[in-house]
């Protein structure tokens, strides 16, 4: 009954629960925001609405694997930013996700053009 | 009438206190302004209250996704002693209920035997197990104490004593109040101590199919029926005393790798257990006597037995985790 260390790398966090994640980071990379913000500014790029349960729940787990940090706010609604590790995951998540498009759309011009 | 912040504060409710404090009044925020977005969402509250029971499942170091990672490792050791406690008490219900009824008539058949026998080697085990665990629990105990923290373990301590002395000396005075214990009428089956037994059925008396017979139930003599809600109270105040008093007590990393290496210890006891269990359960003579058949609250006390160390081995793997990440990290 060994028990299964944590992921030592943030890329394994974004690589398994890559949706809110993702979506997260993305939108800190523009700059620091709080929760309401994050909610509208993804729904505007990604055109999803992340329910408030969800979104707090891949904050305190993006937060608790250093990829992001709450800010000192003075009022209640506290804004989170993007840290370096966070960056760096995002980056290699993105690039993954790029490679995966391009070779998709390819295959797709080739096996699947109109005639 | 109900305003946003009432109505996020009541949705705030099923998260755990130690998440509340952390991300509470935030999560009221952007609960509010969502709330005058879209006033009704039925999306909205599915997903509030499946996030916050995974948040719930977290703080009892039951998912691999705690706020951190010592209070992950004291809470799974918790969840781990009251799943303990839940398995000892329908444990003891169903040992003691097979062993008095083999007191007063010889099974027909040998697998009942050996049910009870298996069934009675893992609880001695366990009662091993739990003489080195109390001892490691006051050693840590009198080190919290020395470094002055043995204020906040007071109140959980005061709990676990007072309830084990009010199941302790109500079972006694309670065990021969019946007349099927307190005596061994075949000297074939004398190996169990009848005081034990009769001890265990009056501490588990309360865990008893009559509850499913409110009429029956009601032609108990006051004094027992006050007993039944006594140690029912008692019990649960012990087992949430316990696991109050583990989430509290500030072990060192050779502590938490002790306590989870006993924790695995009891986890093959109680497999041991279940074993036996089951094999009076499909025995076919399973009911030794008319008083003791087989019936539908064994099989709840099977399936609590089961759910016990499936959730127990869960909490001591989140142990484990959180100790490795503890020592990864270099923290205590």
């Amino acid at each position: 009954m060994k028990g299964t260390p944590e992921p030592a790398n943030p890329e394994g966090l974004l690589g398994r629960s890559s949706g809110p994640a993702s979506l997260i980071l993305s939108s800190l990379a523009d700059g620091a925001k709080h929760g309401y913000a994050l909610t509208k500014d993804i729904e505007s790029f990604a055109g999803v609405r992340i329910a408030p349960g969800t979104l707090y729940e891949a904050l305190s787990r993006l937060e608790a694997h250093g990829m992001i940090e709450a800010l000192e706010s003075q009022d209640r609604r506290r804004p989170y930013r993007l840290t370096a590790a966070g960056a760096a995951a995002l980056s290699s998540y993105l690039e993954t996700q790029k490679k995966v498009t391009e070779v998709g759309l390819r295959r797709l011009a080739s096996n699947w053009a109109p005639a | 009438m109900t305003t946003h912040a009432d109505r996020a504060a009541r949705l705030l409710r099923w998260y755990p206190r130690a998440w509340r404090a952390r991300y509470g009044e935030e999560f009221a925020e952007l609960l509010a302004a969502d709330l005058a977005d879209r006033p009704r969402s039925a999306r909205r509250t599915a997903d509030v209250a499946a996030s916050g029971l995974r948040a719930r499942l977290a703080d009892a170091g039951l998912s691999a996704h705690p706020l951190d990672h010592l209070t992950a490792a004291r809470a799974g050791l918790a969840t781990a002693a009251r799943c303990g406690a839940a398995f000892l008490l329908a444990g003891l219900a169903m040992w003691s209920q097979v062993a008095i009824g083999m007191q007063w008539a010889r099974p027909r058949h040998q697998g009942v035997t050996w049910a009870l026998d298996l069934m009675s080697v893992a609880l001695l085990g366990l009662a091993l197990i739990a003489l080195p665990a109390i001892a490691g629990l006051a050693k840590a105990a009198i080190d919290a104490i020395r470094r002055g923290r043995g204020r906040e373990l007071r109140g959980p301590a005061a709990v676990v004593l007072a309830g084990a002395a009010v199941l302790f000396f109500g079972a006694r005075h309670f065990q021969n109040g019946w007349p099927g214990t307190g005596g061994h009428l075949l000297l074939a089956q004398a190996h169990i101590p009848a005081w034990l037994t009769a001890f265990c059925w009056a501490a588990t008396m309360w865990m008893t199919s009559y509850l499913a017979h409110p009429a029956a139930l009601a032609a108990f003599p006051p004094g027992q029926l006050a007993w039944m809600a006594c140690s029912a109270i008692a019990s649960f105040a012990l087992a949430g005393g316990a696991g109050q008093f583990l989430r509290r007590l500030d072990q060192p990393p050779a502590g938490l790798r002790y306590a989870i290496w006993l924790g695995r210890a009891a986890s093959a006891c109680m497999a041991l257990f279940i074993t036996g269990a089951a094999r009076w359960l499909i025995s076919p003579d399973g009911g030794v006597m008319p008083a003791f058949h087989v019936g539908s609250i064994d099989l709840a006390a099977m399936a609590l037995l089961v759910t016990s160390l499936m959730l127990s081995g869960r909490a001591l793997r989140g142990t484990t985790r959180a100790r490795l990440a503890l020592a990864r990290t270099g923290a205590r």
